[in-house]
C-alpha cells in the first residue's frame, strides 16, 4: 500500500528538466568510463557556489555533490560539454564558469597576457640589440671564462675588475 | 626624467588602486541571480508531511515566497520562525512554499514539529529543483511576482524588514 | 594594566618610527655620519619596542588575561599551550602585530650587519624601513588594535580558529610566509636607497642580493608548506588551486626570482640595473597586495580573515607608496642605466633577458587572472569567475618555456660564442632529454604538456648537473688533488653557483612532479558498506568502520580502512570528518599513504550508517615537490653564505671610494 502511494508520489513529481531550457541533447548518450571521464573533466570547470572559489570537482560541499550528479545524468542523457555548462550558465550566470568565455569583455583575460608577451618580447629585442651596439670598451668583459666567475663573489676584486674595465 | 616609465607606471597604478577600490565593501560571497526578472523554472514537488503535490505553476496570481533550506543548515534554524510568522500574517494575499534538499523526511517532520509551520515543506531529494534555481547556500529566498516571474532574491537569514522589503519587488 | 601597556608600546613605535624616517632622510640628505648613527639607533629602539609588544601579548595570552580584547577573540583555557601561543597569528589584529614584530627584527638586524658599510645607502634605506615600520605600527596603534580593554572580561574566550588546529603544518605556514613577505621590505629599502642616491654601485649589490634571496628563501619554503596543508587537509587530493591568495603569494616571488636572476646580469655586465630595481620594488608592492587581498574581504578565498576594516587603510597606503615608487623610478632611472653592455643576444645574458620576459608575463597573467572578475564587476556589473582551469591553459606553456631556459640558459657560454661552440654546448644534453621523455611514454604518459615536460626536464638535469661539476673539473685539470680539500676550497670559493645550481635542480624535479602528479592522477568515487572491498589502482580498500571520538572542539567521525596489496596487508588508513562547533559544513581530513613512486589519498565524501562514500586518488610523485621545494630552499641559504666576506673587510680601499666613483 504505501509503496504504490510512494510509486504514485514519485509519478508526479517534476523538477525543474534541462529539456525546457536546452532542446533535445546534441550529443550520443555516455556511459560507464568515458561518462566518468567526461563528467570529472567538467566538473573541473565549473564553480561551486558555496565554496570559495573551488571547483565542484574539487569541492566536499553538499552543493556541489549536487552539481556534479546533475552534470553526470544531463551528459548519460547526451547532452554536451557546451549544453550542460549553458545549463548551469542559465541559472548561475557566467560566476560558474571557471573558464571564462572567450567571448566580450572576457576575452581580455586572455588576450592581455599574449599581448604583455608580444609587448615584451619586442622590447626585450630591440633592448638587447641596443645593448649589443653600445658604444662601451669592453676589453675583458668579452667571453669570462667560466672558471673565473667565482671570483666576482669577491666585492674587492670586482671592483678592480670593474675599474680595469672602465678605464 | 623618464617620461615613458611615468606615464606607463601611472597608468598601471591608477588601474590597480580604481579596480582595488571598487572592490572594497563588497561581499565576494554574493552571486547575482541571472533569473531576476524571469519565469521561475516549473516544478511540482510533495510536501513533507501531508503528502500534498505542490505545482509552483498552480501558483500563479499571488506572489509567492519561495524559500530553500534544510535542517543541516545553521542558520536555518534563525530564519524560520521569522517566515512563518510572516506566512501568517500576510496569508491569504501571499503564499509561502519551502523546499528542502538533501534531507531526510524524519529530520524535517521533527523540525517542523518542534518549531511549528504555517506552509508547504516540499522534499528536493537531489537538489535539483535548487540547481535550476541556481541555489548557492542555503538558506536563499526568491520572491515570485503574481505573474510567476522572480523578482528579487535573497541570500542567507531573512529578517521580517528584508523579507518585506524584498516582497515589495514582487508585489507590484 | 596589559592593555595599557600594550597600547603604550605601540604609540611610542609610531613615534620612534616617524621620527627615526624623518631623521634617517636628512641624515641621508646632508651625508650625516652623526644622523646615520641616530637613525641606526631608533632602528634598534623600534625592534625593541615591536619586541616588548609582541611579548606582552603573548604574556596576555598565556595567562589568559581576557581583559585584553584579541585575547577575549581568540583565547581559551580549554587549547592547549601551543594553540595558545600560535593563537598571536590566527586572527586578523595579531597577525599584523606579528607582521610588526618580524619586521623590527629584519630591520635591526640588517641595519647591524652593515652598521659600517654602505654609509652612502644606509641612512635612505633605514628611513625607507622606518616609514613602513610607523605604517604598520599605525595599523596596530589603530584600526587594527589588538590591545584594546575589555570593560567586562569574559570568564573564557572561544579559542582561535578550528582550522588552525586542524593540522600542525598551520603553525609553520604562515611565520614562514610573514619571514617572505615582511622580509621584502628590506631589498625595497635597497632599492629605494639607491634611487634616491641616483646610483647603484657594484659594491652595493651584494646586500641589495643578499636581502632579496633571504625573503625569498621563505617564501619558497612558505607556498610549499601552504601547497602541503592544503593537499594534507582539504580533501580533495590537490595543492594547488589558483585561489586569490595562494596567488597573493606567488606573485612577489616571481618578481623576485625576475630580479634574483636580473640582478646577475646587472653584477656581470652592469646593464639592467633600473630593471632589477623595478622588480625589487615589484616585489615588495606585491606583498603590499597581497596583504590588502588576504585582510580587505574583496577577494573570496578559503584563506581569506573575515574582517574587513582596514582594508582601506592598506590600499590608501598601497597606493601612496605605488605613487611614490613610480614618481622616483621614473626620475633616476636613467642615472642608473647602462654602463655596461652585452656582446651578443644569443648568449647566457641573452637568456637571462628572456627568462625575466617570461616572469613578467607569468606575473602579469596571474594578477590580470585574480583581478579580473573585479574590473569585469566594476565596469560592466556582471559577476564572472577566472578560475584552475584559465590558470592552468595560461601558465603551463610559460612554465614549460621557463623549464626549457633553466636548460638551454646555463648552456650557453657568456659573451660572444661562435655557431660552433653554442651547438657544442646545446646539443649533448638531448640526449638525456629524449631518455627521460621515453621512459615517461613507456610509463603511459602521453599528455603533451607532460611529455614536454619530461624532455626539457631531462635536458635541463644535464646541463644543471654539468654546471655543477664543471668547477670541479677545471680544478682537476689545473692540478688539485682530488680529495676532501679540493671540494672544501670549491664549496667555499663557488657557493653562490653552487647554490643556486641546487636551486635550479630541485625546480626541474617540481616541474616534472607538478606535471606528472597532476596529468597522471586517477580516481575513483565508491561507496563501501562495512566489510566490503574495492581495488583501485593495485590496491585493495576494504571498510573496516568508523568511531566517533569527541575533542573540546571538535566531534570527528574517524573511518577505518584496510589497505593491501595483493592478498598482503600495507597499511591501515584512517581518514576523519571533523564537525566543529562553529562551522557549518564538515570538514574532512583524508589520510595519505606516501611511497617514493606516489600517494594514495582516500577522502571521506560523507558517512551515513554502516555506508562510508570516499573518493580515492592515485596521485603519483607528489611527494617529489615537497622534498625538491625544501632542495631548493636549502639551495638558496647556500648561495646566501657569503663566501671569502674576510677579504672584503680587509680591502684597503674603502669599498664606496673605490670602484664606484671612476668615471665610465
Amino acid at each position: 500500500m504505501i509503496a504504490t502511494f510512494f510509486l504514485i508520489a514519485l509519478l508526479q513529481i517534476k523538477v525543474p528538466d534541462a529539456a525546457q531550457v536546452l532542446g533535445p541533447p546534441q550529443g550520443p548518450p555516455l556511459a560507464g568510463a568515458q561518462l566518468e571521464r567526461r563528467t570529472m573533466e567538467l566538473s573541473s570547470e565549473l564553480r561551486c557556489p558555496v565554496c570559495q572559489g573551488l571547483a565542484i570537482g574539487d569541492s566536499p560541499s553538499i552543493m556541489a555533490a549536487n552539481m556534479r550528479e546533475q552534470a553526470r545524468e544531463l551528459l548519460s542523457r547526451g547532452y554536451t560539454r557546451e549544453q550542460v555548462l549553458s545549463y548551469f550558465e542559465k541559472s548561475y550566470g557566467q560566476f560558474v564558469l571557471l573558464k571564462p568565455k572567450f567571448q566580450g569583455v572576457n576575452a581580455l583575460v586572455w588576450l592581455l597576457p599574449v599581448l604583455v608577451l608580444a609587448i615584451g618580447f619586442v622590447i626585450v629585442v630591440t633592448k638587447a640589440k641596443r645593448l649589443e651596439k653600445t658604444p662601451v670598451p669592453a676589453a675583458g668583459a668579452a667571453a669570462v671564462p667560466e672558471a673565473t666567475s667565482e671570483v666576482i663573489d669577491d666585492p674587492y676584486l670586482a671592483r678592480v675588475r670593474e675599474m680595469v674595465e672602465k678605464s | 626624467m623618464n617620461r615613458t616609465v611615468l606615464i606607463v607606471g601611472i597608468v598601471i597604478v591608477a588601474a590597480i588602486v580604481f579596480i582595488l577600490f571598487a572592490g572594497l565593501g563588497k561581499d565576494p560571497a554574493h552571486i547575482d541571480s541571472p533569473l531576476v526578472g524571469r519565469p521561475a523554472p516549473p516544478f511540482s514537488l510533495k510536501a513533507v508531511g501531508t503528502g500534498e503535490m505542490v505545482d509552483i505553476e498552480k501558483l500563479r496570481g499571488k506572489p509567492v515566497v519561495l524559500n530553500f533550506w534544510a535542517t543541516w543548515c545553521g542558520p536555518c534554524y534563525e530564519e524560520h520562525p521569522t517566515l512563518v510568522a510572516n506566512a501568517r500574517n500576510l496569508q491569504p494575499g501571499v503564499q509561502f512554499v519551502g523546499v528542502v534538499f538533501n534531507d531526510d523526511e524524519d529530520k524535517i517532520m521533527r523540525f517542523l514539529a518542534e518549531r511549528g509551520t504555517a506552509y508547504p515543506t516540499l522534499l528536493d531529494a537531489q537538489g535539483k529543483t535548487a540547481i535550476a534555481y541556481g541555489v548557492g547556500g542555503v538558506p536563499e529566498t526568491f520572491f515570485i511576482n503574481p505573474e510567476g516571474k522572480i523578482m528579487a532574491k535573497f541570500e542567507g537569514p531573512l529578517t521580517t524588514e528584508a523579507l518585506q522589503a524584498e516582497l515589495a519587488k514582487a508585489m507590484r | 594594566m596589559i592593555p595599557t601597556l600594550g597600547r603604550f608600546l605601540i604609540l611610542a613605535s609610531v613615534l620612534v618610527a616617524t621620527t627615526g624616517a624623518f631623521i634617517a632622510y636628512a641624515a641621508g640628505s646632508k651625508r650625516s655620519p652623526e644622523g646615520l648613527r641616530w637613525s641606526q639607533r631608533f632602528a634598534y629602539l623600534f625592534a625593541a619596542l615591536m619586541l616588548a609588544a609582541t611579548g606582552v601579548m603573548e604574556y596576555a595570552l598565556i595567562t589568559h588575561d581576557f581583559s585584553v580584547e584579541y585575547v577575549s577573540h581568540v583565547g581559551s583555557t580549554q587549547v592547549p599551550l601551543w594553540v595558545t601561543i600560535v593563537s598571536l597569528w590566527s586572527s586578523l589584529e595579531g597577525s599584523i602585530l606579528f607582521w610588526g614584530f618580524i619586521l623590527g627584527i629584519y630591520i635591526a638586524a640588517t641595519t647591524w650587519i652593515n652598521r659600517n658599510d654602505h654609509q652612502e645607502y644606509m641612512p635612505y634605506a633605514i628611513g625607507t624601513w622606518l616609514s613602513v615600520g610607523a605604517f604598520f605600527s599605525f595599523l596596530i596603534a589603530g584600526p587594527a588594535n589588538p590591545f584594546l580593554t575589555v570593560a567586562n572580561p569574559p570568564l573564557d574566550g572561544p579559542g582561535p580558529n578550528p582550522l588552525l588546529q586542524n593540522h600542525l603544518l598551520m603553525i609553520i605556514h604562515p611565520p614562514m610566509l610573514y619571514l617572505g613577505y615582511v622580509g621584502m621590505t628590506i631589498p625595497f629599502g635597497f632599492a629605494i636607497a639607491a634611487l634616491l642616491r641616483g646610483r647603484l654601485g657594484q659594491s652595493f649589490l651584494r646586500p641589495l642580493r643578499a636581502s632579496l634571496l633571504l625573503p625569498w628563501v621563505f617564501l619558497t619554503i612558505a607556498i610549499m608548506l601552504g601547497g602541503w596543508w592544503a593537499y594534507e587537509v582539504l580533501g580533495w587530493g590537490g595543492y594547488w588551486a589558483w585561489d586569490p591568495v595562494e596567488n597573493a603569494s606567488l606573485l612577489p616571488w616571481l618578481t623576485a626570482t625576475a630580479a634574483l636572476h636580473s640582478a646577475i646580469v646587472m653584477e656581470r655586465r652592469g646593464v639592467l640595473k633600473g630593471w632589477t630595481v623595478t622588480l625589487v620594488q615589484a616585489s615588495f608592492l606585491l606583498t603590499i597586495l597581497g596583504t590588502f587581498m588576504t585582510r580587505s574581504g574583496v577577494f573570496n578565498s578559503v584563506h581569506s580573515f573575515t574582517q574587513s576594516s582596514i582594508g582601506p587603510t592598506i590600499l590608501i597606503f598601497l597606493a601612496a607608496v605605488l605613487v611614490f615608487s613610480v614618481v622616483l623610478l621614473s626620475f633616476r632611472i636613467d642615472s642608473l642605466e647602462a654602463d655596461g653592455k652585452l656582446d651578443s643576444a644569443v648568449s647566457r645574458e641573452g637568456m637571462f633577458l628572456v627568462n625575466n620576459l617570461f616572469f613578467v608575463v607569468l606575473t602579469f597573467t596571474v594578477l590580470v587572472g585574480t583581478c579580473f572578475p573585479l574590473i569585469v564587476e566594476a565596469v560592466k556589473g556582471k559577476q564572472m569567475s577566472v578560475g584552475r582551469p584559465y590558470f592552468d591553459a595560461m601558465v603551463v606553456p610559460v612554465g614549460t618555456a621557463l623549464l626549457f631556459l633553466i636548460g638551454v640558459g646555463p648552456a650557453l657560454p657568456w659573451g660572444k660564442a661562435s655557431k660552433k661552440e653554442i651547438l657544442r654546448a646545446l646539443l649533448p644534453p638531448l640526449i638525456t632529454g629524449a631518455i627521460v621523455m621515453a621512459i615517461g611514454l613507456a610509463l603511459g604518459v602521453r599528455n603533451v604538456w607532460t611529455v614536454l615536460t619530461l624532455l626539457f626536464g631531462g635536458y635541463a638535469a644535464h646541463v644543471t648537473m654539468a654546471q655543477m661539476w664543471l668547477p670541479f673539473r677545471q680544478r682537476v685539470k689545473r692540478g688539485d688533488a682530488i680529495g676532501p680539500a679540493l671540494v672544501d676550497a670549491q664549496l667555499r670559493r663557488g657557493r653562490r653557483r653552487f647554490g643556486g645550481y641546487i636551486v635550479h635542480a630541485g625546480a626541474v624535479i617540481v616541474f616534472v612532479a607538478i606535471a606528472v602528479s597532476s596529468t597522471m592522477r586517477t580516481q575513483q568515487e565508491v561507496t563501501l558498506t562495512r566489510g566490503q572491498s574495492t581495488t583501485f589502482a593495485g590496491y585493495t580498500v576494504t571498510y573496516t568502520g568508523s568511531e566517533e571520538r569527541a575533542e573540546p572542539h571538535r566531534q570527528s567521525t574517524i573511518a577505518r580502512f584496510n589497505l593491501s596489496k595483493n592478498g598482503a596487508q600495507v597499511t591501515t588508513m584512517e581518514p576523519r570528518m571533523n564537525q566543529y562547533a562553529a562551522m557549518r559544513e564538515p570538514i574532512g581530513t583524508p589520510a595519505v599513504y606516501s611511497t617514493i613512486t606516489g600517494d594514495y589519498y582516500i577522502s571521506i565524501m560523507n558517512l551515513q550508517g554502516d555506508q562510508a562514500g570516499v573518493l580515492i586518488i592515485n596521485m603519483p610523485m607528489v611527494g617529489w615537490i615537497w622534498g625538491s621545494v625544501i632542495m631548493m630552499g636549502i639551495g638558496g641559504l647556500i648561495a646566501l653564505i657569503p663566501s671569502r666576506r674576510r677579504a672584503y673587510v680587509v680591502s684597503p680601499v674603502p669599498a664606496e671610494a673605490a670602484g664606484d666613483e671612476v668615471p665610465a
